[in-house]
């Protein structure tokens, strides 16, 4: 607002057009970026944000438009040109190399040498200075694949600073990061604009974008929306412009008399994962389950279905008490669970649509010998129909759908096993607006059907606007118990962060 | 909403060049071959060629059906199917005297069998890489049958089983007709039925399919015992029929097997593949082996050119997914 | 709690594995045999696991960088016989020479199957294994090539310095020398990287290709060394020389502890697993055990192993399984890569 001398630009795309065959990804799109900003970039899955971020990483090139990074124009833009010229990327899925140590890992590529061999001492050494620069406690000489998600995350975070890039892209950094650990990451961005580096920030969730951001480039459909200052947009205008019309109402409640009790877990125990866990979910019930990564949310999840089956406690199930000691017994005693590891534990990716949905209940439409494919195709296709699934086709392989799609297959094959209780682990994480609102239609309809569902998610906002009730986690043990009416961001935050033990 | 979902079921997934290349390349490669084989020798076309031809793949087709199974379902390749095949034909032939033939030829595909249960165990309950554990399980059974036997060759004793095996049905050997039997039953238990649907989710993505409720563990393992089970029928029929069995009688079938397997299409890291396939696979193979005999090649220029052919084939198939990636 | 002691023990018996097997071969050969803790026969097991050692030193970084080969075999045949045919030819030092060229030809024809034509290598290898077990019979129309000039390749096996001959001296200093390049340089390294996640590896500017190619030519190049030796020691070109040897060398390698999945292992372990295999087959050969008997014990000790192994790092329960699970993830779900 004020005349201060403007900025200098630390990168100008300029008229970037990038078409794949049948598809065009990106049309004539402008970007540019100040040095000392934190540019965020938000669009709809399909939008083409991650196709613009890999033109600028030169995975791709682009059929038209230019990149100039720091006034001079690129020219021959390949992967390790974007490098040498102080371009950072950190995806959402970590590029790190799990035998190898943290310091091994952040040198990698560019090894300090002593004569021929790794200068072991000046690598570690550079190694904890960028840790130490992080705030974090981590040892360098650790083998990466023994750190928790989350410290991967920084170490990968640690990679990129170590090389002092000039242009940062964080390309969904907060998906696998609890509250406290999305703190540090902020500060380190903090810190690193402050330094006059710039920092590209895309993100789903749109209260990030405000707490981050200096200014914000919405795309849709392959185009330049808008770019402004985040001092000057609300959340509610971003998905406007996202979607392209008004999205009045993104969590749909239905008001629903609750009903008898579906689970009940008393006591449920895992060495080292959770304590003592007990809670309850009813009929028509959305029950939530908050915590940091960590506290035992996706442990408590896997138990209740039987993938890590409990060492102590016992589940009641819709007034049966049952034992479930194997995902056949769980979905055996109407229990299903979507799991947080899409891509890992949900789709079987060179499967078709129909032959994902059906696995867990293939069983049942068997005769004494043979699958009913007829009676297959069917239920497929009408299950796809309600899901919106697109596109319509149930043949073709599932790794071919976005992520989104995929989402609502993995929801839809539970579904179709009919179960009593629903267990959610981060069903919309990574998923576009458009989705999202889809697949929450979804768990509303099933709770109105009279089934319960237990949600687990990392968005507060998510879970205050679906839930009914929230159980919250904190270091593996129920921390409070909090009803829709008096669940409030705060509320919840401090008991997961342990400063509020309720009863 | 509704209008717009109309039926588009059909319209992508035939029309890609590398989808084309994957349905029609094992006719064509077969019609080809046949081709060949007419022009190159008069002697190719005849009922008395192709008898003898399917005749003697037949043996090691059945291993190469069993395999498919080890494929798909993620578990590479059965590496003991010399030691299994060597099993069923030596303990065959050594216990005949004792309890005659029915009984000796059920105990060979017995131990043979039991031989696939530990590679299922190893592989599927124990999670040990399949190329170690077969490996390994192959070293040891080779070593016992060659114990059993003192290294030696067995003679076998005329039977009416042995005839029965040597005998043609509707001029068809019996042989060719236990590998269509065979075939007849694998090939919708992989297509149709839900073993064969958690096989093929096995093999796509081991943890998914044991998050959704798949038996994975026992899927893997039956695989390998189902293999086990099947070189044990290839190295009884081989033991009364040759009239004698030696330890290395099944030598180099595993690597036969493979290639069929692999010449049919199915992927080495599992999650698609067909027994239809496989039985193309089979056919391919035996013409190949045919021809180079007819054409005047020595025979050991087979595996020249069978592994040449496996390379071709692959490497294309690799070419057309990678360009159907790009999409 | 009350298995710690036991599960402990089962981690320290696979950590130690080479020394105690080595110490209970010590212990077998000594008290079944008078001769047998002697220098001599150190010498002599250390002389015959050479062949054997070569394959599966070449073996260690094709697995650590995530591949398999198969076709070690086939291209030892093919260096052996090339060796012995070329002798009169060109002489006796060419001849040598050309025969580990032709490893390293081999070699390269998979590297390029594997990394150009991207054919898995499982596949490839067994391709090459067959092709090139084929054209040695046929080069030789089956039957054993025999040196015109036996003397030659005599001094190989003689004696060198103390418990060495100078093929096994050859052997040890290329393991030593492996292991330096493997653990303390950073192409070394960067080795590691591709086999524990090659995108990841890409991703930090590191050519995984070129590392994967390198590790195939590598590979045929000491099948190559194996059979150019294992001719000029025997004086005979073999076309089946390498058939037996695939088995026994993968083996070896996965007895040190080497991983099938890439990313770790090392040729000092591989250099254990080969002379603990030797030594046990040296033991039971001196107490006239059959081969065939010998090949049951190799094949029960590498299903022991591994099975310990897989039984122990398993300990802790599934909760471990649970977490490393959800660890490993980003291993199984490559980063958005071109084709996404």
């Amino acid at each position: 607002m004020t005349t201060e001398s403007t900025p200098a630009v630390a990168l100008r795309m300029t008229g970037i057009t990038k078409s794949f065959p049948g598809v065009m990804a990106l049309q004539d799109v402008d970007l540019e970026i100040n040095e000392g900003e934190v540019h965020a970039i938000v669009g709809e899955n399909g939008a083409g944000k991650s196709t613009l971020m890999k033109i600028l990483a030169g995975f791709y090139q682009p059929d038209k438009g230019e990149i100039e990074v720091g006034g001079r124009k690129a020219t021959h833009w390949t992967p390790r040109e974007a490098r040498s010229r102080g371009i950072g990327m950190i995806y959402q899925e970590l590029n790190l190399v799990p035998d190898l140590s943290v310091a091994e890992n952040i040198s990698l590529g560019a090894m300090p040498k002593r004569g021929p061999f790794v200068d072991y001492r000046a690598m570690n050494a550079k190694a904890a200075a960028v840790l130490d620069e992080l705030d974090t406690d981590i040892d360098p000489g650790t083998r990466l694949g023994d750190l928790s998600i989350s410290q991967q995350q920084l170490v990968e975070i640690a990679k990129v600073v170590a090389r002092q890039p000039n242009i940062v892209v964080f390309d969904e950094p907060t998906s696998s990061l609890g509250d406290k650990e999305t703190r540090v990451l902020f500060d380190v961005i903090t810190k690193m604009r402050d330094r006059g580096i710039a920092i590209i920030y895309i993100s789903h969730r749109l209260q990030e974008v405000m707490e981050i951001g200096d200014r914000v480039t919405v795309l849709r459909d392959g185009r330049h929306i808008e770019t402004r200052d985040v001092a000057g947009i609300t959340p509610d205008e971003m998905v406007s412009l996202m979607v392209g019309r008004d999205l009045n109402e993104m969590f749909p409640k239905f008001d629903l008399e609750l009903g008898e009790q579906v689970l009940s877990v008393v006591g449920a125990s895992r060495a080292g994962q959770f304590d003592n866990v007990t809670l309850d979910v009813r009929k028509h019930e959305i029950v939530g389950l908050a915590g940091l990564v960590g506290s035992g949310r996706t442990e408590v999840a896997r138990a209740l279905f039987g993938l890590d089956p409990l060492e102590e406690g016992t589940i009641t199930l819709a007034g049966k008490t049952v034992k479930i000691r194997s995902p056949r017994q769980g979905v055996a005693a109407g229990v299903a669970l979507v799991p947080e590891d899409r891509k890992g534990q949900g789709i079987i990716p060179g499967l078709s649509v129909r032959e994902n949905f059906t696995l867990p209940v293939i069983t049942r439409i068997t005769n004494a010998l043979l699958i009913f494919l007829g009676k297959e195709r069917k239920i497929v296709t009408e299950l796809a129909d309600r899901l919106k699934v697109n596109p319509p086709q149930v043949e073709r392989p599932l790794n071919v759908f976005s992520g989104g799609n995929q989402q609502k297959v993995v929801l839809g094959k539970w579904l179709l096993s009919e179960p009593k209780l629903l267990i959610l682990d981060e069903p919309t994480r990574g998923v576009d607006v458009g989705a999202k609102a889809d697949i929450h239609h979804i768990i509303g309809e099933f709770a109105q059907d009279g089934g319960g569902v237990l949600m687990i998610s990392s968005e507060l906002p998510e879970l205050l606007a679906v839930c009914d009730r929230i159980f919250v986690l904190h270091e593996g043990v129920i921390s409070a118990e909090i009803s829709r009416a008096d669940a409030t961001e705060e509320s919840v935050m401090r008991a997961a962060t342990g400063q509020e033990v309720a009863a | 909403m509704n209008q717009l979902v109309a039926p588009a079921k059909s319209l992508d997934k035939s029309k890609t060049p590398g989808a084309l290349f994957s349905t029609l390349s094992i006719p064509i490669a077969i019609l080809v071959l046949v081709v060949i084989g007419s022009v190159a020798s008069p002697s190719f076309l005849t009922v008395n060629n192709l008898t003898n031809v399917l005749n003697a793949n037949s043996a090691v087709g059945l291993i190469a059906l069993g395999m498919t199974f080890v494929m798909v379902s993620g578990g590479l390749a059965d590496l003991s199917v010399p030691a299994n095949v060597a099993m069923g034909a030596l303990v065959t032939l050594g216990a005949q005297e004792s309890m005659g033939t029915g009984l000796a030829a059920l105990m060979g595909l017995l131990v043979a069998s039991m031989g696939g249960v530990v590679n299922g165990i190893l592989i599927g309950y124990l999670r040990i890489n399949p190329i170690i554990a077969t490996l390994g399980t192959g070293s040891v059974l080779l070593g016992l049958s060659q114990l059993l036997v003192g290294g030696g060759i067995v003679y076998a004793q005329p039977s009416a089983l042995s005839t029965f095996v040597k005998s043609s049905i509707l001029g068809i050997p019996v042989f060719i007709w236990i590998f269509i039997f065979v075939a007849l039953i694998l090939h919708p238990l992989l297509a149709r039925t839900s073993f064969g649907r958690w096989s093929l989710a096995v093999g796509g993505n081991y943890q998914a399919a044991q998050a959704s409720a798949v038996p994975v563990r026992f899927t893997k393992a039956a695989a390998f015992a189902m293999t086990g089970f099947l070189a044990g029928l290839c190295g009884v029929l081989l033991a009364l029929s040759n009239g004698q069995a030696r330890p290395i009688i099944g030598t180099g079938y595993e690597f036969v097997a493979i290639t069929a397997v692999v010449i049919g299409g199915t992927s080495v890291f599992g999650g698609n593949g067909s027994v239809l396939r496989t039985v193309g696979g089979v056919l391919i193979t035996a013409l190949i082996g045919n021809l180079i005999i007819l054409l005047g090649f020595p025979s050991q220029a087979t595996g020249l050119i069978t592994g040449a052919i496996v390379l071709g084939a692959v490497g294309i198939d690799a070419y057309f997914r990678r360009k159907a990636g790009r999409l | 709690m009350k298995n710690f002691d036991f599960a402990l023990l089962g981690t320290r018996a696979v950590q130690y594995r080479l020394v105690i097997m080595l110490v209970a071969v010590a212990v077998f050969g000594g008290l079944s045999l008078d001769d047998f803790l002697t220098v001599n026969t150190l010498q002599s097991v250390l002389d015959r696991a050479t062949v054997v050692g070569f394959l599966a030193l070449g073996l260690t970084p094709v697995l650590i960088a995530g591949q398999i080969d198969l076709s070690i075999g086939s291209m030892m045949s093919m260096a052996g016989i090339t060796t012995i045919f070329m002798q009169p030819v060109i002489g006796n030092v060419p001849a040598a020479a050309a025969g580990v060229a032709v490893g390293i030809l081999i070699g390269a024809v998979n590297a390029l199957m594997v990394v150009v034509f991207k054919i898995n290598s499982l596949v490839a290898t067994l391709a090459t294994l067959l092709i090139f077990a084929s054209l040695a019979l046929l080069l030789t129309n089956s039957y054993p090539l025999s040196s015109e000039d036996p003397i030659f390749g005599l001094p190989l096996t003689a004696d060198f310095l103390w418990i060495l001959t100078p093929r096994s001296a050859i052997f040890l200093t290329a393991a030593v020398l492996m292991f330096v390049w493997l653990k303390l340089t950073p192409t070394g390294r960067n080795l590691y990287a591709v086999g524990s996640d090659a995108p990841a590896a890409t991703s930090s500017g590191i050519n995984a290709n070129g590392y994967i190619a390198t590790s195939f030519i590598l590979s045929g190049f000491f099948a190559g060394l194996a059979g150019m030796m294992q001719s000029l020691s025997t004086a005979a070109g073999s076309p089946v020389a390498g058939a037996v040897m695939l088995i026994p060398a993968i083996t070896a390698v996965v007895i040190g502890g080497t991983r099938l999945e890439g990313g770790r292992g090392s040729s000092l372990a591989t250099l254990g697993g080969v002379l603990a295999l030797g030594a046990l087959t040296t033991a039971l050969e001196y107490n006239g055990v059959p081969s065939y008997t010998q090949a049951i014990y190799t094949g029960l000790l590498l299903i022991l192993l591994i099975s310990l192994d897989r039984i122990v790092s398993g300990h802790g329960g599934a909760s471990s399984r649970a977490q490393r699970s959800v660890r490993v993830a980003p291993r199984n779900t490559p980063l958005p890569r071109r084709n996404a």
